[in-house]
Formats: structure tokens, sequence, C-alpha cells
């Protein structure tokens, strides 16, 4: 349920991701070495201040100089004007170059996603894919924000800070950073429980995700197993877990703050001490004592914020890990030399092809298609018949190249489809599918699918062609956009658009894979109608739910437990008197099919 | 919000606590700078480390008392803040496990969860963090007001006269922010339902070689997404510089107008040092302001979006003076019904004043197309959904006098869409048993014909099924849920059509295998193959709601209208399977 293995340690920093990070920041290097500089600036402006506020009191209001102090409030000024426009500058440059690269890197791993064989989304749930590219890539925004980024500008300042105490006296500067040692220390063992704390919470919270999930996804089977009460007992327990793990990070949390707190107040304790014993030996004036108590408090600042910004780092390895490991999944195979025919007349041939979705290398794979041979001519109109499982669809996927045959050849007009440029393969084959898939967005953007080159026209044209147009027309017209991916249209004016979009690619090979779902009787019509126009002159393989589609096709592949049981004409097969004519008198003289299907 | 205020009252204590913890810890790190400014003018004074001791060995003190405070104060709060989320998320996930499946029908899983996870965790915030600040800044500000003008009126006017400017730069921002803020999510939001669409449909985008239109319109919004985050980025990179100015200004009015002040003896050096020091203290609250309007803001509207649940009274519960049936026979009459969904009331509806008598121990079946209210039909007896109008009776009891758990205990529905939940095959099947009930669960298995299925399994019953059963056949999940079913042994038995993708001959020898199950118990079977439903004792035809046919197989199919057609338009994968 958990995105996180258990045993991962939740590593703050891996060079390896970072260095692997770096190379889409390094488009922007600039941007981000500007950003980097800068922030000696923002300190420079920053650490002047208590050091000029020392001055003024020491030298001008000592000496009582209005005028002196007057110039020293014009150059304080300009330090906090400087102050504010070079932090301004260094936190937005820095997320320019955060959202720059992660855009890019979002683009990427987008790019990547489309290259990916169909195998592997067939074994990877949508959801955590979704999550690689939103979620993940956002999390890595924070490190940006929050983490990575400040935690190297804190330990620059940290320097600044006490090279300048040390640059004033450094009696005092050693006396305020006495409690440094032990507060590490501290701090130390507090980072080492909040980090397990903190992975706890992660994987807690993400278990409450994984199981609500299913919970609400299954609400049926809980209500209909009567079953509320456990599976609240369920949830109550990591819902309690999860608010156990965040008590303990309060309580770090809450003690280290206070911590941190409190040392800052003692070390400005001891100073005062040392000052005054230095004051009072004529060595340093009160000036110098004020400008310290500033410096200790800004030095604890960040020691404060570390564990937050740790426990960004954290989750920010995490994220990076998952994402490289998505770019890093094998892309589809590319031809070596890819061939593009100018001209695709459909011929198809299959030759002793074995298939199986999973090879397993220690035992037989399970053979969804076994040495299946056939070969279409172009424009010739064939339907498959067979058994759900029969491979029928599994024919189509190697046609279109989704997937590869294990052994033999599929070639689509004597060139091997593994040969064949992908791309240029799957525009000249045109699939329609039971289940149409519509995206959002406009009628005509389904239909061409941003496929350049087909102008408005065609749209209209195949639109009409296919008699599409009176619902579309009704929607709108073809600019009119579908709402949540057409859910608001019919299974049967779902099938015509999918014609519509086949059409409009003008492919030398149509594959259709027939609805067995009933729609109403006019819709039927249309889509038989629509059908039979699409498929003249073309080369046409077509899964056949219905008689009427048989009885059309030149020819007729049997396909039965991945072997091509029988091929033939529609005459031929009833002659022959085997599964084929079987399945036909089944069919159409239901008298006798309790016999027949009986005997089976 | 009175809602709150009862989580609220259960924690007072801890909250009441926390509450004078900290203000404790306030008033000590209010005393700080003043403990300052003596030991400064001490220091000014020309006086020794003889004279420091004292003051010193007291900051200590107040050191080592505040941080026991600070802890207390923060614990104590932001637990019972913790606390509050524990209690409301349990609260919210036991209220939507009571509400009916009508209301699922209308609402995104992910929309749910959004609510159980996020809205609880910003009215976590709002009770935490958001009452900390909410009771700390005041006390800050009363303090830091009152000390610094019994020290210098004037000096105080002018070193906060940079604050009304601040907060009113951050009442402008924490808006725009806010909206800014909503666009990236939305912007998130976007990009995340494209690559759920793109992904969904990636065979589409392969097929006819989509890709790089995919990839364009993708970047498209990427560069959208980033074009509104970079315009909340200039806002946020706004306020922390904002925050140093505070700080800043207010350092330089001290040296240059109390540097004056003190020329002219009305104020000493110590004096300046407590005002830098208060203007310190005072700066954190200051900018929190900002960001307790947001947590409050987001607080609240999260807070309405969970009342908008819990307001919503579960339309199908248990009655009041509900009672079981003993002993049970398993009679079912549906009388004269009439139903909608309720997300589609003002549709046709999906069954139209139907009436069906089933006899306790009879099968019958049910067929008609894709949308003929099959489905729905079978829904009705375990109350998954209630009538519209009419009755649905057990034994002559309308199912909405009995006990919800007792009927659903009584009547086992394997569903069209089988559902596991990512767990052991065995838990899977024992779902609705008390105990784990192992002798049960491996005779439904085998019951189910998931026997052979185990012996390929690395760990058998115990083999875990991945997300909602990725690892499995569909066939294969829906024996596992037939199993669930069979397991709980109830008196009614209701097949959805839950054997579909199984092949041809399993389901016969499943069957064959339940045949003794089903001779027992009432069943009503949903269905597309004729050989499934040929063998119950009555046949009913659904077309468009109503009941068009009934009779056995044999007499449908010589004086049926539908029954036939429906018989001859058998998909033929079903029957080629019966082919050897």
């Amino acid at each position: 349920m958990s995105d996180e293995s258990p045993d991962e340690i939740g590593k703050a920093y891996d060079a390896r991701l970072l260095r692997r990070l770096w190379t889409y920041v390094r488009s922007y290097r600039a941007v981000f070495w500007g950003a980097l500089l800068l922030s000696p600036v923002n300190q420079a402006f920053s650490l002047i201040q208590p050091y000029l506020l020392m001055i003024g009191i020491d030298r001008y209001v000592a000496a009582r100089d209005l005028a002196g102090l007057g110039r020293l409030a014009t150059i304080f000024s300009i330090a906090v004007v400087g102050e504010f426009v070079s932090y301004y500058g260094q936190s937005y440059l820095t997320m320019l170059v955060a959202q720059r690269s992660l855009a890019d890197l979002r683009v990427a791993l987008f790019a990547h996603l489309q290259r990916l064989p169909m195998a592997f989304f067939d074994r990877t749930p949508v959801g955590k894919l979704v999550s690689r590219v939103t979620t993940d890539v956002d999390v890595l925004n924070e490190m940006f924000a929050a983490g990575a980024m400040t935690i190297v500008l804190d330990l620059l300042k940290l320097v600044g800070i006490t090279a300048f105490m040390c640059w004033i006296n450094w009696q005092m500067a050693l006396v305020s950073l006495l409690l440094l040692g032990p507060m590490m220390l501290a701090i130390d063992f507090f980072r080492r429980r909040a980090r397990v704390t903190y992975r706890q919470i992660r994987e807690r919270i993400a278990r409450i995700n994984g199981f609500l999930q299913e919970a609400i996804g299954g609400i049926a089977v809980v209500q209909l197993s009567a079953r509320e009460a456990r599976t609240f007992a369920e949830f109550d327990r990591l819902n309690a877990d999860h608010r156990d793990a965040n008590r303990w990070s309060n309580r770090y949390e809450a003690a280290l703050f206070s911590l941190v707190e409190a040392v800052s107040t003692v070390s400005i304790a001891f100073m005062l001490l040392r000052g005054g014993t230095l004051a009072a030996a004529d060595v340093v004036e009160v000036g110098t004592v004020i400008a310290f108590i500033q410096y200790i408090q800004q030095f604890f600042v960040p020691i404060r914020d570390f564990s937050a910004k740790y426990a960004v780092m954290q989750s920010s390895m995490t994220a990076a890990e998952r994402i490289f490991a998505l770019l890093d999944e094998p892309a589809e195979p590319e031809a070596v030399a890819p061939q593009v025919p100018a001209v695709v007349r459909g011929a198809i041939e299959f030759d002793h092809v074995w298939f199986a979705y999973k090879a397993p290398d220690d035992r037989e794979p399970e053979w969804v298609l076994r040495d299946v041979s056939f070969r279409i001519a172009p424009g010739e109109q064939i339907a498959i018949v067979g058994a759900t499982g029969s491979g029928k669809t599994t024919t189509i996927k190697l046609l279109d190249r989704l997937y590869e045959a294990q052994r033999g050849r599929v070639l689509v007009d004597g060139i091997d489809v593994r040969d064949w440029d992908a791309a240029a393969l799957r525009r000249r084959i045109a699939v329609v599918l039971q289940d149409v898939f519509l995206f959002s967005g406009s009628v005509a953007d389904n239909v061409t699918l941003g496929t350049p080159g087909i102008e408005r026209a065609t749209v209209e044209a195949a639109g009409r062609y296919v008699h599409a147009d009176g619902f579309v027309q009704r929607l709108g017209g073809y600019d009119a956009e579908l709402r949540e991916r057409g859910s608001n249209l019919s299974t049967g004016q779902r099938q015509l658009l999918a014609f519509a979009r086949a059409l409009a690619h003008d492919p030398a090979v149509l594959v259709m894979d027939e609805a067995t779902s009933s729609v109403d009787p006019e819709t039927e019509w249309l889509v038989q109608d629509a059908l039979a126009k699409l498929l003249a002159g073309r080369t046409a393989l077509v899964i056949a739910h219905r008689l009427s589609t048989i009885e059309h096709a030149d020819r007729i592949l049997v396909l039965h437990k991945g072997h091509l049981r029988e091929e033939g004409t529609h005459a031929e097969l009833l002659a022959r008197d085997g599964v084929y004519a079987r399945l036909y008198r089944m069919q159409y003289a239901p008298e006798q099919s309790g016999v027949a299907v009986g005997a089976g | 919000m009175s809602r709150l205020w009862t989580y609220l009252a259960r924690y007072r204590v801890r909250f009441g606590a926390g509450v004078v913890c900290l203000v404790a810890a306030t008033s000590l790190a209010m005393s700080v700078p003043w403990l300052w400014r003596r030991a400064v003018n001490d220091i000014a004074a020309g006086a020794g480390p003889q004279a420091l001791w004292r003051t010193v060995a007291l900051l200590v003190a107040i050191a080592v008392a505040q941080a026991i405070m600070r802890t207390a104060s923060r614990t104590l709060i932001f637990n019972a803040g913790r606390d509050i989320e524990y209690d409301l998320r349990n609260d919210l996930f036991a209220h939507l496990e009571r509400l009916p499946l009508g209301f699922y029908q209308t609402r995104k899983t992910g929309d749910l969860m959004s609510r159980l996870v996020n809205d609880v965790t910003a009215v976590r915030m709002l009770l935490g963090p958001g009452i900390l600040n909410f009771i700390n800044t005041p006390v800050y500000y009363a303090y830091g007001l009152a000390i610094m003008c019994s020290i210098d009126p004037v000096l105080t006017v002018a070193a906060l006269a940079v604050y009304p400017v601040v907060l009113y730069a951050v009442k402008r921002t924490s808006a725009a922010l806010m909206e800014r803020t909503l666009r990236v999510q939305e912007g998130l939001a976007d990009l995340s339902s494209r690559v759920q669409e793109n992904l969904s449909g990636i065979h589409v985008v392969k097929a006819y070689g989509a890709e790089a239109h995919q990839r364009r319109t993708f970047t498209e919004m990427s560069d959208r997404f980033q074009e509104a985050s970079l315009r909340l980025a200039r806002m946020r990179s706004f306020i922390g510089p904002l925050m140093n100015i505070v700080g800043g200004v207010g350092a330089l009015v001290v040296m240059w107008l109390g540097g004056r002040r003190v020329l002219d003896g009305r104020l000493s050096v110590g004096d300046l040092v407590a005002f830098v020091g208060y203007l310190h203290l005072l700066a954190w609250p200051t900018m929190a302001l900002g960001w307790m309007l947001s947590v409050f803001q987001r607080g609240r509207a999260a807070m309405q979006r969970l009342n908008e649940l819990f307001t919503i009274e579960p339309a199908i519960a248990t009655a009041p003076d509900a009672s079981p049936i003993t002993p049970f026979r398993g009679d079912i009459e549906l009388r004269d019904v009439t139903f909608r969904y309720p997300a589609r009331r003002d549709g046709p509806p999906i069954l139209d004043r139907v009436s069906l008598r089933i006899p306790a121990g009879k099968t019958v079946a049910i067929v008609g197309r894709t949308g003929a209210g099959k489905t729905s039909l079978v829904q009705l007896v375990p109350r998954l959904f209630d009538v519209e109008s009419g009755q649905v009776l057990l034994d002559g009891r309308d199912v909405r006098t009995l006990p919800l758990a007792w009927l659903r205990a009584a009547v086992g529905v394997v569903p069209q869409d089988p559902f596991l939940f990512s767990r052991t095959i065995a838990e899977n099947v024992g779902f609705a048993l008390a105990d784990d009930g192992r002798d049960r669960v491996a005779r439904a298995v085998e019951a189910a014909g998931l026997g052979r299925d185990l012996a390929d399994m690395p760990a058998g019953l115990d083999t875990v099924v991945g997300e909602r059963g990725i690892t499995l056949s569909g066939g294969q999940k829906q024996r596992v849920t037939l199993a669930r079913v069979l397991a709980s042994d109830p008196r009614v038995l209701v097949l959805d059509d839950a054997l579909s993708s199984v092949d041809a001959s399993t389901e016969r020898e499943i069957l064959d295998r339940l045949r003794d199950v089903i001779r027992s118990r009432t069943t009503l079977l949903v269905a597309h193959r004729i050989t499934t439903v040929k063998e119950a004792d009555e046949i009913v035809v659904l077309e468009h709601g109503r009941i068009v046919e009934q009779g056995t197989h044999e007499a449908l199919l010589a004086r049926g209208r539908v029954y036939p057609d429906l018989f001859r338009q058998q998909v033929l994968d079903d029957e080629l399977e019966a082919f050897g």
C-alpha cells in the first residue's frame, strides 16, 4: 500500500541523486550561480548592521557626534535596503531555477512515459505514475524552497557570523560559542530520533492513504460483508499509529525549539559577563556587547530550523529516487534502421508467431498465440472469431507492435514490424477498440488526436461520412468540449466518433474490435452502415462479434486457445462442417442449440 | 463551527494547561531584554563582573524555566491538536462507512480521501499552531508595547512606525497569496488529471502515434503551471525579506533617534538594547499574522467541507424497531417496485413496477440486455439501495424493518465487478467472517474452483494479492469474490454475472460443484450465458426496467419473444468455448 519500502533508511543526502538532479539544473546554471552568489552579498548586508549599531553607539553617541550619527544612519539604511533586495533576489532566483529545471524534469518524465512499452503499463497502476509526475516533482520543489539550498546558505551564514564575531573580539566570540559543542551533540541526538519519527510519519500517512483508497473503493463490499466495525477498528489503529508518531515528533520538536532558545539566552548571558569584564578593563566598549547580542540571536535561528529542513531533504531524496527509477525504465525498443515506406499497401503476414505476455525464464511461458500463420492481401477484409482468451486482441496488438512476438515474425508490406519506424507503422494502421477512449478536449481534437495535416474539412467530412455529424451538431459542433471524456455520449455515439477518428487518419489498414454491448436499434443501424463504409477499400481486420459482420468478410480466421483452427470464406467453412459451421448453425437454429451446447 | 467546539471542549484541560504554560514562557521571554538593559547599563557605568553576576545568574535561571514552559506548552497544545485530528478523522471515517452506495456514486474517491486527509490536517493546523499563535501574539504585543512605552513612548512610536505599513503589506499579500496558491493547486490538479487521462488512454496514444502531440500539450500545460508557480514564488520570496526589514528598520530608528535621545540624556544605552531586543521579539508574531490568517481561512473552509459530509444523514440505516427474522426461510418478493438511482432521480426509472416472487430454495435467473436493470434489481435485496416505491420483502417482511447487519449476513451478493483488498487471499475470502475461520475459507475456496490456482501460487491461501488484485486474472478475482460469499454461508445467494470472466467450461464446473449449495438456498442469478441460466427454476427477462417474459428455459424458447432473440444474439466467443 505504501509507496515506500519499509526498510528504507530515510537518507537526507545522496550524492548520486543530487548529481543526477544537477543535469536538469545545469541548463539554468547562470541563474543558479547568480542565486548562490547573491547570498554572500545578502549576508554581508545583514552582518554589517549590528556592526554599524556598535559603531554608532561606541563612536558617535559616546562622542556626542550628531552629524556622524546621521551619516551612519544613511549607511545603515543602505544596508537595510541592500539586504532586502539581495534577499529577495536570491530567493526568487532560487525558485526560478527550481521551477524551470523541475518543469524540464516533469516534461522529460512525461515524454519518457510515452515511450514505455505497453507491458509496463499492464503491471503498473496509473495512480502511482501520476504521483511520480506531480506529487514527487513537487516535493523536489520544496527541497529548493526550504531544503538543500537553504541548508548550504545557513552554513555559510554561521561561518560568516563566527568570522565577524572573531574579528570584532575573539575572546567574546569564544565565550559566546562556548555552548555550541554540547548543543550540537544534543541536536544530533534529536536529529537521530526525529529521523526515525519523520520516516514513520510518512509511512503511516501513506498507509492511511492506501487504506482509505481501498476502503472507499470497496465500500460496497465492506457494507455487504457487514464489516463496518472491524474496518473501522483497522482504520482506528492506523490513525492512532499516525497520531502517536506525530506526538513523538511534537515532543522532539518542542524540546529542540526550546533548547535552542535557552542556549541562545544563556550564551548571551555568558557573553555579557565576559563583555562586562573586558569593558571594565577598557578593552571593549558597550556597543560591542550590543552587537554581540544581535549576532548570537542571528546565529541560533538557522540552527533552530535545521530539523524541519532535514525532514524536507529526507522526503526529497525519496522522491528523487522514485522519479529516477521511473526514468530508468527501459523504453520501447526501436528499430536499428527504422523503415518508412512511402506507400503502404497494407499486406499483412503472420509467420509462425508465438507470443506470451509474461515470459518467465525458468518455465514454459503461457502462450497466448501458438504458431499462428496467415497472410492478408492488400484490400482484403478479414474477420477473426474466437472465444475470450483465444488470442484475438493479442493479434491486433502484435500487428501494431504494442507487443513483440517471442518467436516468428509479423510483417506489414513484407517488412518485419520490428524494422518499421514505430510511429509510421501505427499511423498507417488505425485501431478501433470496443471501449472507445475519448480525451478531454473538443470533438475535433478527439478526431485528429493532434496528428498534423488533418484539416478541419477532413474532420467534418469524416464526421458526416460515418453519421457522427448529427449528434456532434447537437453537442454544439466540432469545437464543442466533451464533458468528462465523453461521459455524456452513448456507447454507439462513442463508436461513431472512433470511426471518424480512424477515417480522418486515412489508414491503409483498419483494425477493429467490434463492440459486443448492445446499442439502440437506430444507432446500431448507423454503426453498421458506417462500419461498412469505413472498411471499403482498405485492408481490414475485424474481431467480429456479430454474424452479419462475419458473413460480409472476404475470409474468416477462427482462433481457438491460441491456435489458428480454421481459415476460409463463409461458404468454405460451412462446407467444412467444423467449429465455425456448428457455431453458425447454433446461432440461427436455437431449437437445436441446446443439444449443440450440451455436446461441447 | 459548533462541532469544532465540542472537540475543543473534550481537550479543554490540556489546552488550558498549554495556554498557561505558553503565557508563562512568553512572560519569561519578555523579561530577558529587560535584564540585558540592566546588564548593559551596568557595563556602561563601568561596573565590574561582580555587579553582573546576579543578572547573568537570573538570565540562566530564566532560560531554563522558559525552556521547560516552552516545551510543555508546545507539546500540550500541538498534541491536543493531534488528538482532535485523530478523533475527527475517526469520526468522519465511521460516518462515511454508514453512508449508502448512492452517496458514493456521486462522489469521487479522490475527493473523499482529500477531505479525510488534507482537510482534517488543515483543521488540525488551525487548532494546534493556529491557537498557539492566536494566543501568543496578543501576549507578545501587550508586554512589548507596555514595556517599551514605559521606557520611551516617543521612541516606541517611531520604532513601530513601520509596522502599519508591514501589516498592510501582509494583509494585502495574504489575500493575493491565497489566490496564487489556489492557482498553483489548480494547476497541479490539472496536470495530474492530464497525466491520468494520458496514461489511461496510452493504448490510443500509441496506436495513433499521438505521443508528440500529447507531449506538446503537456508541455504547454506544464509551462502554464510553471508561470503560476513563479507568480507565487515572486510573492513568497517577498515575505522573508519583509520580515528582515522590520528588524532592520527598527534597529535603524533605535540607533538614530534613540542615539539622539541618549545624547539628550533622556535614555540610557541599556534602554536602547532593550528596545532592540523587544523589536526582535515582536518581529516574528507580526510576520506570523499573515500566516495565521491563511491558517484560519484554510481551517475554516476545511471544517465547512467536513461539516458538509457530517450533516448527510445515512439514508439507509437500521430502523429503531428493526428485528431479525427467526427462523429465516428465504422467501423473496418484490412487490410493485420502482427504482431510480438517487443521483438520477429525474431520469427514466431503472425498474418500473416490477413484481416478482421467489419461493425459498428456488433459483431464479434474470436475463436482459445491458442497462435493462438486472444489477439494480439484485442490489435492492441487501439494501445497497432502497426502492423508490413498492416493497422488497423477505419472508413477507419489508427489508427496511430488518437490522442491516443481519440482512447482509442473510443475503450474500457476488457482484459483477470483483473488488479485492490488497491482503492475502485467505483474508479476502474470510472478509465477512467474524473470526479467521480457516476451515470455512478453505472449503469456500475449493467450492469456488480456486484450488488449482492456489496450488500455483507461492504462498497458497496466504498469497497477498496486489493492489486491487492486480496480480490475479479477471476470472480468478471473480472466483475469490464468490468464495468470499460462500464462506459466510448466506441463506440467499445472489450471483450478479459473477462468473462472466471465467471461461464457460470452468463456470460449468463451478456451478456443478455448487449445485448442492444452490439447491439448499434461494438463489438469484444474473447471467448472460444461456448455459448458466438454463437450469434455473424460472427465468425472468428484463427489458427497460420491466419484466417482459417469465418462465422456464423450454417454455421461453417455445413461446417467448425476447428470450429466443437474446439467445440467438449470444456472443460468439462464449459459444466457441464449448468446442474442444
